[in-house]
């Protein structure tokens, strides 16, 4: 299986209070006539430039593991080698909102528009991940449309650059994705163009096989720590 | 004065041909561009930056702000020029080689310059080489270097050996940012500083002059 999805842009939701959450302003804050203004131009841009896509590619585990091991630097201990181990649906994905939203920001930022260059920035870093969970509701539509559903199936995204698979580990996915097909590039850094891009792997099994403690090494430095709302809603959604 | 708590007002609003307006009836007006400069603009932001910390306002009210205080700066810079006044502090800031991410750097440099500081944005991508030849022609006091990638920090480190080779280290401070940056990281390498956003940047350069006061 290998496809490529546009998305609609009815499909992305933009609920203001979690993207202004993603700002770190809370819920209660009262905020500025300016800065509604601001916010509601970003997500008319948004609305207006977002070109949003997708290619998903299944792969079996044995092909996974090669493209995990990636460059070899990997954590030792890691929870996304225990999680695709126990899956029973595996497929590499890339999801982008295409170059004209970062090239918005950019020619925002020159022209001194800065607030709203931020706005939109923060509205598309916010889509994008929202886009890579789209891919997984895609994939786990698929399955389920082919096969009997199995009523604890999950499928969650994970990307190199976070729980303990080096970002490094980009390169061996693009060769066995090529999501260039979308418009995706990787440079010598291992860093996407457009920007606002996601890539990685789509596992599917039962809800459980999704949590581990989140007590590796490597997690005190993590700047995500979405894993335990990820996991909550992995589990509650199985029925756990 | 009343002219000048008038330009501070409309700064703190964001309201930039506002302040753009009233800093050059100020200037016809006579009013010493320094004055203009301390008790108007810098004034404004001083209590934009009090409002921003204290979470009354957010980022993009902060920004707003520094768009007015920019767009008065064009104004001000050449009579501050002409009348010999000397700038807060040269800034020459960029995102590092192979890193394309610039939002963070963005921010920090507008926010410098709200501050006051002169800021030299070399954007992104940019080679350890240039940071060290551009600090060194425009004899900057700070070099301010952003990475968002783990692939791409060890070109901050680059920067500091450099600076070291070059004897620019005793005469530049470095400042490290961006996410996956750490004060611990800032130490390992050798770099003066480590800022965790952009007003907190703003606070670190502000140290750097005030230790060599």
């Amino acid at each position: 299986m290998r496809s490529i999805t546009k998305f609609a842009m009815e499909d992305i939701k933009l609920p203001q209070k979690e993207i202004l959450r993603s700002q770190g302003i809370p819920d209660e804050a009262s905020l500025s006539e300016n800065f509604e203004r601001i916010y509601m131009e970003a997500a008319e841009l948004f609305q207006e430039l977002a070109e949003p896509k997708a290619i998903i590619a299944g792969i079996g585990v044995s092909d996974f593991e090669e493209v995990f091991r990636g460059e070899g630097l990997n954590e030792k201990e890691n929870p996304v080698e225990e999680i695709f181990r126990k899956s029973s649906h595996l497929a590499l994905f890339a999801v982008t909102l295409g170059p004209v939203l970062s090239e918005k920001v950019t020619e925002l930022f020159d022209n001194g528009k800065y607030a709203i260059g931020y706005m939109l920035d923060s509205v598309s870093s916010y889509a994008a991940d929202k886009l890579a969970d789209l891919a997984a509701q895609h994939l786990y539509a698929e399955i389920v449309g082919r096969a009997a559903p199995a009523n604890s199936l999950r499928v969650l995204n994970y990307s190199p650059g976070y729980c303990g698979w080096h970002m490094s580990g980009q390169k061996k996915l693009f060769e066995a994705l090529r999501p260039e097909e979308i418009g995706i590039t990787l440079n010598e850094s291992c860093l996407m163009s457009p920007i606002k891009s996601v890539s990685g792997v789509l596992i599917g099994g039962p809800g459980e096989i999704h949590e581990f403690v989140n007590s590796y090494p490597f997690c005190n430095t993590c700047i995500a720590r979405s894993c335990i709302e990820r996991m909550r809603n992995a589990v509650m959604d199985a029925g756990g | 004065m009343e002219l000048l708590s008038k330009i501070s007002f409309n700064l703190q609003s964001g309201f930039d041909e506002t302040v753009t307006a009233l800093t050059k009836e100020a200037v016809e007006k006579r009013i010493p561009p320094d004055e203009i400069m301390n008790i108007g603009l810098i004034a404004g932001m001083n209590i934009v930056g009090e409002k921003f910390k204290n979470h009354e306002i957010f980022l993009p009210d902060v920004l707003l702000a520094a768009r007015a205080m920019n767009c008065a700066m064009e104004v001000l810079k050449p009579l501050l020029i002409k009348d010999g006044i000397p700038i807060k502090g040269k800034v020459v800031i960029g995102s590092v080689k192979n890193d394309l991410h610039d939002i963070g750097k963005n921010l920090v440099a507008i926010l410098l310059k709200g501050a006051g500081f002169e800021v030299i944005d070399l954007g992104n991508d940019v080679p350890a080489e240039k940071f060290i030849r551009v600090a060194a022609e425009e004899n900057a006091d700070v070099i301010g270097m952003s990475a968002l990638l783990t692939t791409t920090m060890p070109v901050m480190k680059k920067v500091v050996d450099m600076a070291k080779d070059e004897g620019l280290y005793s005469e530049v401070k470095i400042m490290v940012g961006g996410a996956p940056v750490s004060k611990a990281f800032a130490l390992e390498i050798g770099a003066d500083a480590y800022s965790y956003d952009g007003a907190n940047a703003v606070e670190t350069v502000e140290s750097f002059f005030r230790e060599n006061s």
